[in-house]
């Protein structure tokens, strides 16, 4: 089986040929023989040249998504995809229009609303507070412009994510 | 001795107290929230009772609840725990109103002490040196203007009825003191139901040194000595230690004496804590307040004097005497406390609410994990998020220091974040091992952070442990596939199957409809 692999930014190949629980891994032409037991879906215990790698997986390990690899105490975001299967490779959208979308950072109560539409704002300015573990968070606008939306409400619960405002 | 008592508390302090009620032989009575209905603090307990919905202002804050559960469960007394109605004095009154014991100070006491600005008072009334600031709330915020001009900023504002650094704001200067007075008044509001902030001279790197006190209902007092708790991220503790690392016998001595003539200023019964702000360029330090309830961070004391102080605080409310004196109490060794948080380092320790998929506690020679949590529970968004508390014991402070770094990389919580990676970063830290601590440690140990990167292993050894990410991650990615796959092909068998079983009906009905 070979995949593309992207972690810290970099493109890398790998190629894993499994026998019980010996795998043969080739990762960018570095061969590693590997012992492997896992006693469950998200935990593997990786034995190379008798150094042990205690890794555990968080996330949904699937083609084009990124999810985390926690070897030891290190945590690695991976993403894998595998080049037989690139459809969906593309879903990913990016709009460069300009606007920062202001979203609710986590689950939470909006305690304040500190803009209108229409208003002009600078750079740092506060938008709106979202009070989530009885802590307060100020979203802040990242750059100086105009509001354009305000989606938040005072006393609305918002999930992480949530739009709040638009900022242009 | 009690034989039965109420928690009205939950998480990590809950089991606590259910731990120091099995070994005094009394039955542990649980409340929960519906949002923690399979919670460990109610597996452990004898009974259990819902006590309202998950916001913790309709069921760990409902008083008229809790004492009707109280009467229900026939318990002879209540421990709050710390947090919630731990220093609500008309909860305390309302225990006693119904005839039970609340396990802490009296409520005249508590409402002393509770209030920041009336504290200040009873400690210049004991001799205590304080901060300078006010007394009172303040009314307006053209009365904190005007206040704050008297001794000059920077100034910190904070809440009368506050705790656990909720309503407090440092103001570096005039402007930023509407939106920060606003600020602490609305969290305050929110978090203790009393908007009241009053204002304080920032005293610059200071430590924050406090007292353990414990007295009982026969007028016996006693000082257990100091707790550093100056590493602090949002005026929160994050770190504490047992004794400080200035380790002066001498200064201990003086604080703690100050510290019981301050608790015995309000007739106070129970565990106390004395907090202080001590400056290491003049030596002075100054009274901060006074937490009329257990602390969190209660095991340092607890490793390095070798008592029990929630044991001690039930012993107490049951009208025993102390089980020791001020002679007997002998400080042994160091102990330091992290508090393990479902929060990102990484993200500006932004709160990390989710499942626990994975849990594997450290133990071993001198590490002692007092959590709330087992594998499979909720993190919820409504409650404060610290799942556990990691203290380690040595015979010196580098001793301690060692078992805490082997513990906390033994430590392992997954599908949330924690602040674990940062904690194994401070015990790395040469200003931390060298005791070097002020309440800006974490600012400055930020700043050193980003200057050098990430620490690690040497290179060859670090793209060995990437190249290992990576092929357990393929390893996921293809039993993730194949199993996929096999859901495809059983359900691919069923269609099979279902269209098997259809025309085999098919065929019975019209075999019946040709036999008739």
């Amino acid at each position: 089986m070979k995949l593309h692999a992207t972690i810290a930014e970099s493109q890398i190949e790998i190629e894993l040929h499994e026998q019980g629980s010996q795998v043969l891994a080739v990762v960018d032409g570095r061969k590693y023989d590997v012992d492997v037991r896992s006693s469950r879906d998200d935990h593997y215990l990786l034995i190379c040249d008798a150094q042990v790698f205690d890794c555990r997986i968080e996330g949904r390990p699937e083609s084009g998504a990124t999810f985390d690899v926690i070897a030891g105490t290190d945590r690695y975001a991976v993403t894998l995809t595998d080049p037989k299967r690139l459809r969906g490779a593309l879903a990913f959208g990016a709009h460069g229009d300009g606007a920062a979308r202001i979203v609710a950072p986590m689950p939470g109560k909006v305690v304040r609303v500190l803009v209108k539409a229409g208003q002009n704002v600078e750079a740092g300015a506060g938008i709106a507070v979202v009070e989530a573990m009885k802590m307060q968070n100020e979203m802040k606008s990242p750059k100086s412009g105009t509001v354009v939306t305000v989606n938040a409400e005072v006393g609305a619960t918002v999930n992480g994510g949530d739009l709040l405002a638009v900022i242009e | 001795m009690f034989r039965k008592i109420l928690i009205a508390n939950r998480g990590e302090i809950a089991v606590r107290v259910i731990r120091a009620c099995r070994d005094l032989d009394v039955s542990p009575v649980a409340i929960y929230s519906e949002a923690d209905a399979r919670s460990l603090h109610v597996r452990l307990a004898d009974e259990a009772y819902c006590a309202g919905p998950a916001a913790s202002a309709e069921s760990y804050l409902k008083i008229k609840s809790i004492i009707d559960i109280a009467n229900r469960a026939g318990v002879e007394a209540i421990h709050p725990g710390y947090g919630f109605l731990a220093e609500n004095a008309e909860f305390a009154r309302a225990v006693s109103a119904a005839g039970l014991i609340f396990i802490g100070p009296a409520a005249d006491a508590m409402e002393v002490m509770g209030s920041k600005t009336s504290a200040r008072r009873a400690a210049m009334a004991a001799g205590a040196p304080v901060v300078p600031g006010t007394t009172e709330a303040l009314k307006s915020l053209d009365d904190a203007r005007a206040t704050a001009a008297t001794f000059g900023y920077p100034i910190m504002l904070k809440a009368s009825a506050g705790g656990g650094g909720k309503g407090m704001r440092q103001v570096a200067n005039e402007s930023e003191l509407r939106s920060a007075f606003e600020a602490a008044q609305s969290e305050a509001a929110s978090a203790f139901g009393n908007s009241e902030v009053y204002l304080e001279k920032v005293v610059e790197k200071p430590r924050h040194i406090e007292i353990q006190i414990i007295s009982d209902q026969q007028g016996n007092y006693v000082h257990l000595g100091e707790r550093e708790c100056s590493i602090q991220r949002r005026h929160q503790k994050v770190i504490e230690e047992c004794p400080s690392p200035i380790n002066d016998a001498e200064l201990r001595e003086r604080m703690g004496e100050i510290a019981i003539r301050i608790a015995k200023t309000v007739n106070y019964v129970g565990a106390g804590t004395i907090e202080f702000l001590f400056s290491d360029t003049t030596g002075d330090f100054y009274f901060l307040e006074m937490n009329t309830r257990l602390q969190v961070e209660h095991p340092v004391t607890e490793l390095v004097t070798g008592l029990d102080l929630v044991r001690e605080q039930i012993r107490v409310a049951a009208g025993e005497g102390l089980s020791f004196t001020q002679s007997d109490v002998d400080w042994s060794g160091h102990a330091i406390e992290c508090r393990v948080y479902a929060e990102d380092p990484e993200n500006n320790f932004l709160p990390s609410p989710g499942r626990i998929d994975f849990l594997r506690i450290p133990a071993g020679p001198g590490i002692r994990d007092d959590g709330g949590v087992t594998e499979g529970d909720e993190v919820s968004i409504y409650y404060d998020p610290m799942i556990s508390k990691l203290a380690a014991w040595g015979r010196t402070r580098r001793e301690a220091i060692d078992r805490l770094r082997r513990a906390l990389d033994e430590y392992a919580v997954g599908g949330i974040k924690t602040t674990l990676p940062f904690f194994r970063e401070v015990v790395r830290d040469e200003e931390f091992i060298k005791g070097r601590l002020d309440t800006g440690f974490i600012t400055r140990f930020n700043d050193r952070r980003a200057q050098r990167g990430h620490p690690a292993h040497n290179e060859r050894e670090a793209r060995t442990e990437q190249d290992i990410a990576i092929i357990a991650a393929a390893l996921a990615f293809k039993h993730a596939q194949s199993e996929s796959y096999g859901r495809e092909i059983c359900q691919a068998k069923s269609k099979w199957r279902m269209a098997g079983r259809a025309s085999s009906m098919n065929k019975l009905a019209r075999d019946r409809s040709g036999r008739f």
